[in-house]
């Protein structure tokens, strides 16, 4: 039965050798049915077997006439049996391959040797099996042979593993760091260094001259304008009817979708890219710095390129001795590399009355290594400008508010690396600047807040082109002014029992404050100026603002500055305020100045819920009362209401106190906003000694309210006693 | 017989054992040469050579001012143009766009989470079109000297944990600040002021507390710790003398206090006793330099119309810019800024502006401010809160007034200055604004990031405690390269 197997496989193997033999005659004029390229492509799959059977079994054959293998039947046996299946499997992949290559795509130098030294494994394996047997078969033939196959073996492979993965698969990790060298956006051009690297990386492991599916190249410009089979590539300018992007945006199901599925596919940006890329009109010799700024196809290949450049410092100086670097360091005085092990330093002055041109002329000892000099805000002198330039590799140097006026810049010229010079805040001339222009290095200057006028840095940065930048910086041009903020009360206190000396402040130095008491709004030119304090002697309503030339005026600030001629000696309430609101000064927060806004819970407000407010008061000398003014808060979003009525009761004894003026204020209105207000009751003349002072709370919120029928609040804060 | 036996089988077991053995070994060896870290020595070797007070490498930035935006700010009325959420406004939020990602506990129980579009509209400003919210006029202007990161994302839904977390990389507390970090990295550049500052103000919107273990020195030594400045009168606290004391006394009472010190540190060598040493003596160099420094009445008319008139009321945001400036200017590593009220639940459309108000202009004049003064190039400037805000209303939604909660899985910042690219806008979120599609940064990565651009190596930048190595990247951020000029 066995035999029987083998005879059939023997039998398949010549068929199949035959049948290879035709393929490769007549390959011009084979056409393969649908269901026979299913089997073509099978071949990357299958190839593994004859490669892994093949080698066994010609190992085998190599030391096929060692006396001890020779006399074995096993070994004859398994042997034989290994080559024949090797040779079929080889047949069978071979046959597979020759039908994928007929697939379009599939030419070059890869796929022709590919092809042959497959097709030679075939046929020396099969010579092998044939004649192994053979009396002129001598072992040095079987080693040839199996050396041979072996050695076909693995070209085929490697040229196989070339077509699929593509070029130098292998190689590729090796030599990446050579691949993947970036360009810097100052170089690059938008095809060979944004457009190109993209198709390298996704399309052009199918589309190149080894493998050229659907008869597209994409390997040099020619081919790419060309396009495949289907069509042209592209339209130039109009990205929406190009084959490439309606491939790149079928879905990834999509038989027609590009990359294939399974293979790396494009992100965003590339798509992007290459949409802007040939909207732009698809040229391939641009730079990326020809296109406009504001150009999208420019912002976009910003991205993936490399930023300019920058010139990485070298400095070929060699360090300071530590000890003279510690020597020279103190609190005002502070130099430290740039980086551990670099030579570099930088060397920063701190502190005005410590410097001196002594101080700098010291530093001379490092003047190979110091390579950023800030003197920020110390009193440099132009000559000191001298000894700067001394510093011979001097990077960044920060002139900022120092007392130069420029005309010792020309020194700097000395300076080959001077690449930034500070000068904001001083008083240098244009002419003294243009000096700078010597220092080829140079690339920014920094003139901000100096004596020199906006048209002055234009013309200087005209003339001197976009290698070096005069940073201008902020000035004021007058055209659109800013509101001013409002004066500030100094006083802390509203309430006075004589005069009150109010002082007024502002924190923008030149502001002059105009202000008002008869409540009008405060007027720039018409209303008083505020001068140093204002005395008040009588309750006044106050309104100031603040004005200065080139802003606009603030805001009004309004207060009520209240009289309140008496205090009592002691004071005191019937029950006791809920004790969250119950004042900073408890009960004393009714009588201690402090008038409180409309925010109820800051400690300058009593507050009363389901009670009245019941206070007493007594005075140890009688006292002329006519008014009492009370403090209120109206706030109907929090559940606070005015009082429903106001009572003064009074008199020299307090068992027997007179009511001496009840008033109602007004109830509040649904929708009311919150305000605070004075109920002031008036009446005639009396002396008192003692006095009990009622506010109702209302004890029923309306049915508006927002708690209808539950108890309102009351908040109290200040009362006036005049 | 039978000893000898069990003897020769043992004695095979050995040889086998020795032999598998060394083949063994030898197959780990030849492994071994793919680990290149194996035999560089190791962590112990690492920190040996890592000196604090240096940068790494040579830095892009020498100094940091971080605007923190306290509440965090919601990216959907800033930076984040999401016109979708005003097409689709009062819809659901698609569930598949949620994911059943979670929420606080303020709106997980909310019946609906109906989408809100901004309030606000947007405008393209500068060379990279960022879009940016009407809010922010003057941040507008700016567009071309910052770097809008609008895929920043982290770990934490709650303000404590999400601010702990970008302040110290850590969200439970008790590690060195970032201030800290820098100042143990970098060392002081001023010795007459502290290397890390803080400086708080707040606004009108709905605010969130803060605390002054997010400026704590953690386990590094507490010269590293951060030093508020307040508005009042005094800005260091206890560090005007008191009365009748004048300098020659102050003087020699520290030099006294220093010997007791000193014989202390002898006796049981703290070296924090040090520290102490170190601390009265830059105080005393401060009560010099601060006065110095928070004096702004010679500020031009310039600069305070630059900043805005409340540059000059201590204690509020803009004021705490030009001061921050000023200690930039005179050497001091890290400032750090906290503006409060950021946290918009509801009535957002209204606190915002106040908030935005408060903050634009005075954000965007500090960099131009830096940029006239050459001192932009060395400085990283950092704008921006603990995590992002929903893209749906919490709370009713109203044409005019809606609410947002915590959104922790994008949000946008902005940064500027020392090493950053100008001008571009990078990451990219979902048209719902819920997601992050492209480019994200987790906090790690953005403090990997920071600590590259100031020349620190963020896995090199350790410090042992109680046994182990910390870092403020833990064991993960990843350098964004993409906002690295």
């Amino acid at each position: 039965m066995k035999f029987k197997v083998k005879s059939v496989a023997e039998n398949i193997l010549f068929a199949s050798n035959i049948f290879i033999l035709f393929l490769v005659f007549f390959q011009e004029k084979v056409v393969l049915p649908n269901w026979l390229q299913a089997v073509g492509r099978m071949h990357p799959m299958f190839l593994h077997f004859p490669i892994v059977i093949l080698l066994i079994a010609m190992f085998m054959e190599f030391f096929r006439f060692r006396p001890q293998n020779i006399s074995q039947e096993h070994y004859r046996n398994f042997s034989s049996n290994f080559l024949l299946l090797g040779s079929l499997s080889a047949s069978v992949t071979v046959i597979m391959g020759l039908m994928l290559s007929k697939e379009s795509g599939y030419t070059g130098d890869t796929v022709f040797w590919h092809k042959w030294t497959g097709i030679g494994i075939v046929f020396i394996a099969s010579f092998v099996y044939w004649y192994r047997n053979e009396k002129w078969y001598k072992e040095s033939l079987a080693k040839i042979s199996a050396l041979i196959t072996a050695v076909c073996l693995m070209i085929a492979g490697h040229l196989g593993a070339n077509i699929t993965h593509g070029e130098d698969f292998i190689f590729a990790p090796l030599m990446s760091h050579k691949a993947e060298e970036m360009v810097s956006i100052d170089k690059a051009e938008v095809f060979a260094h944004v457009i190109k690297p993209i198709l390298e990386k996704k399309c052009q492991s199918c589309h190149n001259p080894e493998k050229a599916k659907g008869g597209l190249l994409l390997d040099t410009p020619e081919n790419i304008l060309k396009g495949g089979k289907t069509g042209k590539l592209f339209l130039a300018g109009k990205p929406n009817e190009s084959l490439i992007l309606q491939r790149i945006h079928l879905p990834e199901e999509d038989k027609k979708h590009m990359p294939v599925a399974g293979k790396p596919q494009l992100s965003k940006i590339e798509t992007d890219l290459i949409y802007w890329w040939i909207k732009s009109g698809a040229v391939f010799n641009k730079k990326v710095l020809q296109l406009s700024e504001k150009d999208t196809l420019r912002i976009l290949a910003a991205k993936i390129l490399v930023p300019v450049e920058k010139e990485e410092e070298h400095y070929d100086f060699a360090s300071a001795d530590e000890k003279t670097i510690e020597k020279l360091s103190n609190n005002y005085r502070v130099i430290y590399p740039l980086a551990q092990e670099s030579p570099a330093l930088e060397a920063t002055f701190y502190n005005k009355t410590q410097y001196s041109s002594k101080a700098l002329e010291e530093l001379l000892e490092l003047k190979k290594q110091v390579v950023e000099l800030n003197l920020n805000k110390m009193p440099v002198k132009d000559a000191d400008l001298k000894t700067i330039a001394q510093f011979e590799n001097l990077r960044t140097l920060n002139l900022n508010f120092t007392d130069i006026n420029g005309e010792g810049l020309s020194h700097l010229t000395n300076l080959k690396f001077l690449k930034s010079l500070s000068v904001s805040g001083t008083k240098v001339s244009l002419k003294s600047i243009q000096a700078l222009k010597a220092i080829k290095s140079l690339r920014e200057v920094f003139v901000w807040s100096t004596g020199l006028s906006v048209t002055d840095i234009a013309q200087l940065q005209k003339q001197s082109g976009s290698q070096m930048a005069f940073i201008a910086g902020y000035k004021d041009d007058g055209k659109s002014p800013m509101k001013l903020n409002t004066p500030i009360v100094l006083n802390k206190t509203m309430v006075f029992s004589d005069t009150m000396h109010l002082v007024l402040k502002h924190p923008i130095p030149g502001v002059e404050i105009r202000y008002t008491l008869d409540g009008s709004n405060p007027d720039s030119v018409k209303s008083p100026v505020f001068r140093k304090e204002l005395v008040l002697n009588q309750t006044t309503l106050f309104k100031a603002k603040a004005y200065k030339k080139s802003w606009y005026g603030s805001d009004s600030i309004v207060y009520n500055f209240y009289k309140s001629s008496y205090k009592p000696d002691s004071i005191a309430l019937e029950e006791p305020a809920v004790e969250k609101y119950s004042g900073d000064d408890g009960v004393k927060t009714l009588i201690n100045g402090y008038v409180g806004n409309i925010v109820h819970n800051d400690g300058k407000w009593l507050g009363f819920q389901n009670k009245d407010m019941e206070v007493k008061m007594q005075f140890l000398k009688p006292i002329e009362l006519q008014t009492v003014s009370f403090h209120f808060l109206s706030n109907l979003g929090s559940e606070i209401y005015p009082p429903v009525e106001v009572q003064v009761w009074g008199g020299k004894d307090k068992n027997h106190l007179k009511l001496l003026k009840t008033i109602k204020p007004n109830a509040p209105v649904k929708g009311q906003s919150a305000f605070s207000f004075m109920s002031v009751c008036n009446f005639p003349k009396s002396n008192v000694e003692y006095l009990k002072l009622v506010a109702v709370s209302v004890k029923k919120e309306p049915s508006w309210g927002n708690q209808p029928n539950k108890p309102g609040w009351l908040f109290v804060d200040e009362i006036l006693l005049n | 017989m039978e000893k000898e036996i069990i003897e020769n089988s043992l004695n095979i077991n050995r040889r086998k054992f020795l032999s598998r053995m060394s083949l063994g070994l030898g197959s780990v060896a030849l492994g071994s040469l793919l680990m290149p870290d194996l035999f560089s020595g190791g962590a112990d070797a690492e920190a040996a050579s890592f000196m604090p007070g240096l940068p790494h490498f040579a830095p892009k930035a020498k100094r940091v001012i971080y605007l923190f935006q306290n509440g965090a700010p919601s990216q959907l009325e800033m930076f984040d143009y999401k016109p979708k959420l005003r097409e689709m406004f009062g819809q659901e939020l698609p569930a598949s766009i949620r994911m059943g990602q979670r929420l606080t506990g303020m709106t997980a129980n909310q019946a609906k989470f109906p989408l809100a579009g901004s309030y606000y509209d947007f405008k393209q400003y500068g060379k990279s079109r960022a879009w940016i919210s009407d809010l922010f006029p003057h941040t507008a202007k700016i567009a071309d000297d910052i770097c809008i990161v609008k895929s920043m994302f982290t770990e934490a839904i709650n303000h404590d944990p999400a601010l702990t977390f970008f302040q110290t990389g850590a969200q439970q507390g008790n590690r060195p600040s970032f201030g800290s970090w820098m100042s143990y990295g970098l060392g002081s550049e001023n010795k007459n002021l502290p290397a890390f500052c803080v400086l708080l103000s707040r606004g009108k919107g709905n605010g969130q507390g803060v605390y002054s273990k997010l400026w704590s020195n953690g386990f590094l030594d507490s010269i590293h710790q951060g030093v508020q400045f307040s508005s009042g009168d005094n800005p260091v606290l206890y560090l005007n003398d008191h009365s009748g004391i004048d300098k020659v006394n102050r003087r020699k009472m520290l030099d006294k206090l220093a010997e007791l010190n000193d014989m202390s540190y002898q006796q049981f060598g703290d070296p924090e006793i040090n520290t102490k040493i170190q601390q009265y003596e830059m105080a005393y160099r401060m009560q010099t330099a601060v006065p110095d420094i928070t004096d702004v009445s010679k500020e031009p008319d310039d600069v305070i119309k630059l900043y805005g008139p409340d540059c000059l009321v201590p204690g509020t945001y803009a004021a705490n810019c030009l001061l921050a400036r000023k200690l930039s200017e005179n050497g001091v590593r890290f400032v750090q800024l906290y503006h409060q009220g950021w946290d918009q639940h509801g009535n957002l459309p209204k606190e915002m502006a106040g908030q935005a108000k408060d903050v634009d202009q005075a954000s965007a004049a500090l960099i131009t401010d830096l940029k006239q003064r050459g001192l932009l190039d060395e400085t990283l400037v950092i704008w921006g809160g603990e995590f992002g805000r929903t893209n749906y209303s919490q709370g009713k939604l109203l044409a005019d007034n809606y609410g947002r909660d915590h959104h922790p899985r994008c949000f946008s910042i902005w940064m500027a200055g020392g090493g950053v690219k100008s001008g571009i806008v990078h990451g990219e979120t979902d048209e719902f604004g819920y997601n992050i599609v492209q480019d994200p940064v987790h906090v790690h990565d953005f403090h990997a990031t920071c600590l590259h651009l100031l020349g620190l190596n963020h896995e090199k930048l350790t410090y042992k405690s109680q046994g182990r190595r910390y870092r403020i990247t833990d064991l993960a951020g990843k350098i964004v390269p993409g906002i690295i000029a």
